[in-house]
């Protein structure tokens, strides 16, 4: 059996606009946070993982962040790399680190990112498109990242005859939970209702404005850690249990499945190296750019049977006080999505819920769980499975 | 000049398809509104979209075939926001995944059809919209 790795400590921002700090100056500020919020000495790190800065602005990106950071920490980590992989950066961070610890290349590895996003009604739209479309077979047809989603929800209509208002429910369900977080930026608002969601501006069919995710800034920090070192920082680690990782297509009209996409295939190679199936999971947090996404991936997931993401949701059972909490801080609908860095949210509150750190909104069944991320347009996949036994 | 209306600003150019190695035939097809797919002489199948190399086999031996043009609806989103400038006079405009008769996806806009009627399974052909000097694949409902 693989030697014990887990998540030992976690901090994160909150999704905000920081006019004033460009996308390095936000990784010194996580970097702050996480010293202030961890009893963490420079020899507690020698490893270090971070992403391009600077990314969301379209022009140059910094790909020499974990340098940087290193330097400023003072530390000679054995380990260190800038990576990219969209959404799915930070799940493969935490994969690498641990293959790394594993390996005996590393004993603990902070894994980091901070991210801005780009203004969508001031060209933003238009930039994000060409980053994440075919530049000759695709972004000529007027892409637009909301409408790439979509063909997804259209599609899963079609065959399961799931309705808008199914997925106006996953939003619901994640504005309930983000109502108990402090730290998510619509804290402090008004429970959303179906028909609020439907009510909202029409973006791309079937989605509306409040099916989309809401574009911030942020960033967060996990350090990754050997059990030596996790026991001591930690008093409930959250130990990675299994991992996965696939990657599909690049653009949308390359998927060779739209309803299978490659997340249940990360999902299911995580599952069978953690040695626990999905009925074992007592939460899922899912990476939802869109309403779309925690719905149709819940299935890929193993959540739920085939076709039945819309009554998942539409049951309650993904709420607070439901039978299968599902994206507890909020999620990117409502939590808020920082750019760059919004793959690290999913990872932060599921290492938080196995830690028993999550305050108000703390599970009262949280020995292990499934966390599920991915990068581009759903293009490429990371599955963990985070439990309180190692 | 009056600055009240933006809708009396010409909208800037829809933008041209990036010219990429091995798709330079398909898109001089396009502009004689000719619908041609790549075709892999080791093993036999279409593919799309054109590039150097067969993505099922990896062979290089390639040549065109004339596609029937006709395809479905695999699955689409109507857009009401416009993403940039150049769309903004085509909202609510469908942006769609086409299953071509022959196999393979593509993306494409379904034109000539009212938002109410785009529907998954829809028969569409291949029609061709000019852009600059060339022209693009684009599909619409078959007539019947």
């Amino acid at each position: 059996m693989a030697a014990a790795v887990a998540i030992a400590a976690v901090s994160e921002m909150k999704p905000g606009r920081y006019p004033e700090q460009d996308g390095y100056a936000l990784y010194v500020e996580v970097v702050r946070q996480f010293l202030a919020e961890w009893r963490i000495r420079p020899a507690d790190i020698d490893g270090v993982l971070a992403c391009p800065a600077g990314m969301a602005g379209g022009g140059s990106a910094d790909i020499f962040v974990h340098e940087q950071l290193y330097e400023e920490l003072g530390l000679h980590p054995r380990y260190g790399d800038t990576m990219n992989a969209g959404g799915a950066t930070y799940g493969y961070m935490v994969q690498r680190a641990a293959a790394a610890i594993r390996q005996g290349l590393a004993d603990s590895v902070l894994c980091i990112g901070a991210g801005k996003f780009p203004k969508v009604g001031t060209g933003g739209a238009e930039l994000m498109a060409r980053m994440v479309s075919h530049e000759a077979f695709e972004f000529p047809y007027g892409t637009f990242i909301p409408a790439i989603y979509a063909q997804v929800a259209t599609r899963h209509m079609h065959e399961f005859g799931t309705t808008a208002e199914h997925f106006a429910e996953v939003a619901v369900s994640s504005r309930a939970w983000a109502l108990r977080n402090p730290q998510a930026a619509t804290y402090g608002t008004e429970p959303l209702t179906v028909a609020k969601v439907r009510a909202s501006r029409p973006i791309a069919t079937p989605f509306h404005l409040y099916d989309c995710s809401i574009p911030l800034e942020g960033g967060a920090a996990v350090l990754v850690a050997s059990e030596r070192v996790a026991k001591r920082i930690a008093q409930q680690p959250a130990w990675l249990l299994g991992m996965g990782e696939y990657h599909s297509h690049r653009n949308i009209h390359q998927a060779a499945d739209l309803l299978d996409i490659g997340c249940g295939k990360a999902g299911r190679i995580a599952y069978e190296r953690a040695g626990l199936t999905p009925g074992d999971m007592q939460f899922a947090q899912i990476y939802d750019a869109f309403s779309v996404n925690p719905l149709v991936f819940a299935e890929e997931l193993g959540l739920c049977p085939r076709g039945q993401g819309g009554a998942l949701f539409a049951s309650g059972a993904t709420r607070p006080g439901g039978d299968l909490p599902i994206n507890t801080y909020g999620g990117l609908l409502s939590f808020g999505h920082t750019g760059d860095s919004s793959g690290m949210s999913m990872i932060v509150e599921g290492a938080r819920q196995v830690m028993g750190i999550a305050g108000e909104r703390q599970l009262t069944r949280a020995d292990v769980g499934v966390v599920h991320s991915y990068g581009g347009m759903m293009s490429e996949h990371s599955t963990l499975i985070l439990g309180r036994q190692s | 000049m009056s600055q009240d209306s933006p809708a009396a600003q010409p909208l800037p150019p829809k933008p041209l398809p990036k010219m990429t190695p091995g798709a330079e035939h398909y898109w001089a097809s396009a502009t004689r509104e000719e619908f041609v797919l790549p075709h892999c002489g080791d093993c036999d199948r279409v593919f799309f979209y054109p590039r150097q190399w067969c993505p099922h086999c990896f062979g290089q031996q390639l040549d065109w075939r004339k596609a029937s043009g006709r395809g479905t609806v695999y699955s689409f989103s109507v857009v009401h926001q416009a993403p940039f400038p150049s769309y903004q006079g085509d909202v609510p405009y469908v942006l769609a995944v086409i299953e071509l008769a022959e196999g393979p996806r593509m993306m494409a806009n379904v034109l000539h059809c009212a938002p109410d009627q785009i529907r998954v399974g829809l028969p569409v052909e291949v029609t061709f919209e000019a852009r600059g000097d060339m022209k693009i694949p684009q599909f619409q409902p078959v007539h019947s």
